[in-house]
């Protein structure tokens, strides 16, 4: 088939997509080239000048990439993106298509993808990237996916399929045993966190995703526990240990709602980094853009100077004000995220104003199951005033209950966000915590109501 | 009322998956709600536990690699087991120590993790990822949950299942039966988790702990408007 048929009827697919009001027609198009011409990513892939980078991992991986998106085109860089979120294989060929001519020539020099763990042996094979960033490994709607090893072993096929360059957070175990996957261990850099203060508040640990050796199964040693099974860690068999970062975190000056200042250690060079985005999780992605860069050749002062200037990816943490009020948007998918949340934004705010918004369709992971590993009894001030929406409300409401809180749950998400609205005095803060797609919806209600940007364009 | 009820909670560092401590903490608070105190002691592989001092056993769902890593430690606890149950210590067991709680688990690869046989039951993995909302009918009442395993259960001639799928898949993939019971000893693939939405049947492992240990015959009712209706809107979930 002639690259320019495919071409062609897949962005006309995209159009009407988008014209009939389903969405930004980020996945119909690649649905339609992996049937009509399987091979047409890699093709278009293969005529980015400076190659191909991916990111994947179960939480950051928008974030990150938006941040490696700024770093590159703050370096002369055209970047081709998947940035509105559609991670999967064919949202990957979407991007490419939408940004290529009828001839398939591109107006990009270099290709950046967030990919799907479960997606990324597919897109490897094709695209053969050049850069593979991995963040963390959580347990996130494992009803996809099945289980955490499964995973791991799935992005370690994604891996091996490549010679690429391969940025692993060292403070993750199962992450970290991915180097072994790598076609050479001089292809390996690791980025590590050194020390965090030590102001967290206290939140009880709970079974631990991965804390035992992934040679051996011996239960790991955690010297430094950061978050989840973030940590610095060995094996007592001495089979495995946390590798040595490259570019490593060495210290945090500041940590609070506002972002956080930290720096960075490259080579036996320190950087201090000035960072909006509040938690240590963005910390994370926020160093593992760094080490990206890096590897790519970016000084850290240049990397400095786009972070400083971050603005959050669609609606990971977006602030927001509203007749007055000023609201947080924070997306949720798993009980790590939901505990950094909780810890970075609600646990420390005197009488906190928080709305739970979950619903239970496929983009948000059919099993809410994973909201009872959230230790909210910690998290929630006891006299937080919170409400309840989204298809499992209910469910939230009964695991509140549970928790010594009872919240109020409203049927619809207009109605919901009116009522917490209604209930923070004119300059107060407000708190949304959505999953995926009651993000998409609130969001969408708010931006008729703010000079919050339309996410479809 | 008044008095401790001790919760012995199975592995649960490596059998807590998919909320499955949200168990713990529904009969906790059901417990405390009504004048218990509550004392939940971990059983962790390879330390000492005596397991006759627990009113109550509990074992969630875990990956492949959390069976391996308990294989033995359960065995070794087996014969203990398999007496309290006789003796009608109730145990509720989710998922992957549920298997185990049968005869064995045969994994898809072929190998063979040994279990301690309280209930009479038999799993197999199987290329079948059943997974999704589950509705059971069952002597607690309808009860609402998620499974998400492989593994396929049959259980032994004369093995009573904890109740009848409605909607989902339960022990298998083509039959109807969902879970295990035999004396106070609940097996079941429902994660949820199970106990938060289905009061009843926690209030029914709840009564007999304190019946066995205090001689207590009836439970203060409580409000179970929130659970009834997080319950309702879990079955008309889809599949």
């Amino acid at each position: 088939m002639p690259l320019w048929f495919t071409l062609a009827v897949t962005k006309a697919a995209a159009t009407l997509s988008r014209l009939l009001g389903k969405g930004g027609g980020h996945a119909l198009p690649g649905l339609i080239a992996e049937r009509l011409d399987p091979g047409l990513a890699g093709r278009l892939a293969a005529r980015l000048p400076h190659g191909v980078i991916m990111v994947t991992g179960t939480n950051g991986k928008t974030t990150t990439t938006k941040l490696i998106a700024g770093i590159l085109e703050a370096n002369g860089e055209r970047v081709l993106t998947n940035s509105t979120g559609s991670n999967l294989r064919r949202g990957v060929t979407s991007a490419l298509i939408s940004a290529a001519d009828l001839r398939g020539r591109l107006d990009a020099t270099i290709g950046l993808f967030e990919v799907d763990e479960a997606s990324l042996r597919r897109v490897t094979g094709e695209l053969k990237p050049d850069h593979i960033v991995v963040l963390n490994l959580f347990r996130d709607q494992l009803d996809r996916y099945g289980e955490l090893d499964t995973t791991a072993a799935l992005i370690g096929e994604g891996i091996a399929a490549t010679t690429a360059r391969l940025y692993l957070n060292a403070d993750d175990p199962l992450v970290a045993s991915l180097s072994r996957y790598a076609s050479s261990p001089e292809l390996v850099q690791f980025f590590g966190v050194d020390e965090l203060p030590p102001d967290a508040p206290d939140v009880p640990r709970t079974a631990s995703d991965s804390d035992r050796c992934p040679v051996c199964r011996t239960r790991l040693v955690f010297s430094r526990t950061f978050y989840g099974h973030i940590g610095h860690y060995t094996c007592p068999t001495g089979d495995f240990a946390r590798p040595t970062p490259e570019v490593e975190v060495t210290g945090v000056a500041s940590a609070d709602a506002t972002g956080s200042r930290f720096t960075v250690a490259v080579d036996g060079t320190q950087t201090e980094i000035v960072f909006p985005l509040a938690g240590t999780y963005n910390m994370y992605n926020a160093l593992a853009a760094t080490s990206l860069a890096h590897g790519c050749g970016i000084a850290p002062s240049a990397v400095a100077e786009t972070l400083a200037t971050t603005v959050a990816a669609f609606g990971r943490v977006e602030e927001l004000t509203l007749d007055g009020r000023r609201l947080f948007l924070l997306l949720v998918k798993n009980p790590v995220g939901l505990t950094q949340v909780l810890e970075t934004f609600v646990s420390r705010e005197p009488a906190p104003q928080v709305l739970f918004a979950v619903s239970d369709l496929d983009a948000d992971g059919r099993d809410v199951s994973w909201l009872w590993d959230v230790p909210m009894e910690a998290l929630i001030p006891a006299d937080a005033a919170v409400l309840t929406t989204g298809i499992r409300g209910a469910d939230m409401t009964l695991r509140l209950h549970y928790a010594g809180i009872e919240a109020d749950e409203v049927e619809d998400f207009t109605a919901a966000v009116d009522q917490l609205v209604s209930r923070i005095p004119v300059g107060g803060t407000g708190y949304i915590l959505p999953t995926y797609t009651a993000m998409l919806a609130i969001r969408k209600l708010l931006a008729q109501r703010t000079s919050m940007q339309e996410v479809w364009r | 009322m008044s008095g401790e009820i001790v919760i012995a909670h199975l592995y649960p560092r490596e059998m807590s998956i998919y909320g499955d401590l949200g168990n713990v903490i529904a009969l906790r608070k059901r417990l405390e709600w009504r004048g218990y105190d509550v004392a939940v002691r971990p059983v962790e592989v390879g330390e000492p536990f005596d397991l006759d001092e627990a009113d109550l056993v509990f074992g969630g769902g875990g990956q492949d690699s959390g069976q391996l890593v308990i294989g033995a430690d359960l065995l070794a606890r087996g014969e203990k087991l398999r007496e309290l149950a006789a003796a009608g210590t109730p145990m509720l067991v989710i998922c992957g120590t549920y298997q185990l709680f049968g005869h064995g688990f045969t994994t898809i690869g072929g190998s063979e993790i040994p279990g301690i046989s309280v209930l009479g039951a038999r799993t197999v993995g199987s290329t079948v990822r059943m997974i999704g909302n589950v509705v059971v009918e069952s002597p607690f009442g309808r009860l609402v949950g998620f499974e998400n395993h492989s593994g396929q259960t049959t259980l032994d001639p004369g093995q009573e299942p904890l109740g009848t799928v409605i909607k989902g898949y339960g022990n298998t993939s083509t039959g109807h039966a969902e879970g295990a019971r035999s004396v106070n000893v609940i097996g079941t693939y429902l994660h949820g988790p199970i106990l938060p939405k289905n009061p009843r049947l926690t209030d029914h492992l709840i009564l007999t702990a304190l019946t066995r240990r205090f001689g207590v015959t009836e439970l203060a009712p409580l409000d179970d408007e929130v659970e009834r209706r997080a319950a309702d809107v879990a079955s008309g979930r889809p599949r």
